[in-house]
């Protein structure tokens, strides 16, 4: 034992230099991650922001004051109601899109179109959400792109508000959620695709296969184990907003004082009377819920995967 | 063997040739909802911002100009926002980059003792977070809170591409670090003159995409800053959409004495805005795919 011991230290001796390094980060993520790990405990206690770091040790408890308040706030219920709404419409459609759509790239034959479609779907991927929601103020407002359509066409009589309306808010959201990514997660399907081997193709070609038979029956179910994976990342991330993890952004983008009947979220809500209002222990434990449950449901769908695709997160 | 398939392929039945146009008007439909949008923004900020208001433009701009350009390049509010945002992106992206390559490359050291538990620690710190409260209190206490640090200190370690690069630097055989540690050199050297030549890959993905998440950041602007020289472009073009809580409002808001609006400025701001990343946009493209794939295995 003794000398086993001796080995690791000199060992560890040894490495010194590129232990330096790693210390280095070990250091950086506690302070930087484990420290607010355990700053959640304000949840529980009567914390004030000026006792800083240390108060969230030495303030009072005061248990489930805050779970209480929250879970009886007249805004809760509409809370959980968006959040969750949105969170289950996106997985709905922005996760099975892309998947549409890389079968429908992989179907082109001409190779500059296919190109130029694909190079053209990920743009938008890296443009951030405060110019998205700049672009969809200018389509959907009163006097926008969108509206002039809708009345030159006769589909509606007057305006409709797309920005104001709560009846629209979530609408708007997936729409514009599936605009901005479907075609950067496209690329992980079209991979999948790519490996395909020509050879199935070619035999079910000599037994007479139709196209749509060759991507139902071959295509489809060679990229499911990309698809099983990609579906558990998504539900990881089912409060954030799936794949993208774009409730809070256009949340607090485009919501407004009109649409936050269908637009304030728990995430939205933190912000609020946590750095608004200055709540910081309010905040922290209505957070903690949404964390809880988003813990729980990494689990989950690592259990899940591991089942299912053989391997997991962690 | 795909030639082959493709020269092989008979006359096009009736279901190919509705399926090559169902699929194909589609396609077309797609390109145009991306880029319309985009063309858009670009061409009416080279309309008069009074015109504009009035509704009615959607290929060509009406009455061109270059007067919203003018304007952003000559309000110092604009320009010291544009000035933060380019620091930001270089000094973030350059110690981002520095510091998540070190420390992935040393944690890709087979025999590193309490490999497996640095490891664990940084899968727990990827998938679990305090939230943003307890995260605030300690950027105040830290005395991060409004000031530039802000932006570029506490996202120095992406935990994601540790991961990716741990994987990428493991397959760098060991004999190559060895043999230069014969020579003589040290750790750093080693990884300086050796490791990072080689590695350019991986380091290239991190910085675009580390770079382009600095550009487009309007988070720790709005929360964590107060002063007003610190402000970033997003910050500024966010703050519009939110001062104009009712949209129909964007329009009104003219500048007196020229043509320009709080609207047809901020259209010049969104384009300068998106200029640099279509700029590095070619070179995104060429490392992003391997960069998700790698994430993608792993994961």
């Amino acid at each position: 034992m003794e000398a086993k011991q001796k080995t690791w230290f000199q060992k560890f001796r040894q490495q010194r230099a590129i232990q330096a390094f790693v210390w280095a980060g070990m250091i950086y993520l506690v302070i930087f991650n484990l420290i607010p790990m355990f700053g959640l405990i304000m949840g529980f206690k009567d914390y004030n922001i000026s006792s800083g770091i240390r108060g969230i040790f030495t303030s009072e408890w005061v248990g489930l004051k805050y779970f209480k308040e929250f879970v009886t706030d007249y805004k809760f219920g509409r809370l959980v109601r968006n959040t969750v709404a949105l969170s289950v419409l996106k997985i709905i459609f922005s996760f099975p899109l892309p998947i549409i759509f890389a079968l429908m790239v992989n179907e082109i034959h001409n190779l500059k179109f296919k190109k130029v479609l694909q190079t053209c779907s990920y743009l938008p991927h890296f443009i951030s959400w405060v110019i998205i929601s700049n672009i969809a103020y200018q389509f959907f407002s009163q006097a926008g792109i969108i509206n002039t359509l809708l009345q030159t066409l006769h589909i509606t009589g007057g305006p409709v508000g797309f920005l104001t309306d709560p009846g629209k808010f979530w609408g708007l959201a997936v729409f514009l959620d599936v605009w901005k990514e479907m075609g950067w997660w496209t690329i992980i399907f079209l991979a999948a695709i790519t490996g395909i081997s020509n050879d199935y193709y070619e035999a079910a070609q000599i037994d007479g296969a139709s196209r749509m038979q060759r991507i139902w029956y071959i295509t489809l179910p060679c990229i499911k184990s990309t698809i099983v994976v990609v579906l558990i990342m998504t539900m990881g991330n089912l409060f954030g907003g799936g794949l993208s993890g774009s409730n809070f952004e256009q949340s607090y983008l485009l919501g407004n004082s009109l649409n936050a009947a269908t637009s304030d979220i728990i995430q939205t809500y933190v912000f609020d009377v946590g750095l608004s209002q200055g709540r910081y222990a309010y905040a922290t434990a209505v957070g903690l819920i949404q964390s809880v449950i988003s813990v729980i449901l990494i689990f989950v769908s690592n259990f899940v995967s591991k089942k299912l695709a053989g391997s997991g997160l962690f | 063997m795909k030639a082959k398939l493709i020269s092989g392929k008979r006359r096009r039945s009736r279901e190919d040739w509705i399926m090559d146009s169902v699929i194909y008007v589609l396609a077309v439909i797609i390109l145009f909802m991306t880029l319309y949008p985009f063309y858009f923004v670009f061409m009416l900020s080279f309309n008069e911002g009074m015109d504009s208001s009035l509704g009615g433009i959607y290929w060509f701009p009406r009455k061109f100009t270059l007067v919203n350009y003018g304007k952003f390049f000559n309000d110092l509010k604009w320009l010291r926002a544009l000035l933060v945002t380019f620091l930001r992106t270089l000094v973030g992206t350059a110690l981002g980059v520095a510091f998540t390559t070190l420390v992935a490359y040393a944690l890709s050291f087979k025999d590193l003792v309490g490999r497996k538990a640095y490891m664990t620690f940084v899968i727990i710190c990827m998938y679990f977070s305090g939230g943003i409260i307890p995260y605030y209190t300690l950027l105040r206490t830290l005395h991060l809170l409004d000031s530039f640090a802000v932006y570029v200190i506490p996202g120095m370690l992406s935990l994601f591409y540790i991961t990716i690069g741990r994987t990428f630097f493991e397959g760098i055989p060991a004999s190559l670090r060895e043999s230069a540690k014969i020579d003589g050199a040290g750790e750093l050297t080693v990884f300086a003159r050796i490791i990072v030549p080689i590695s350019k890959p991986f380091m290239a993905t991190l910085a675009l995409f580390t770079g382009v998440g600095h550009w487009n950041n309007w988070y720790d602007s709005t929360f964590f800053i107060k002063t007003k020289t610190l402000r970033t472009l997003p910050y500024l073009m966010m703050e519009v959409i939110n001062q104009n809580q009712a949209p129909s409002d964007l329009n009104a808001a003219s500048h007196m004495g020229t043509n320009t609006t709080t609207l047809s400025v901020q259209l010049a701001a969104m384009v300068i805005s998106v200029l640099p990343i279509i700029f590095v946009y070619p070179f995104l493209q060429k490392y992003f795919v391997t960069g998700m794939m790698v994430g993608a295995v792993k994961e």
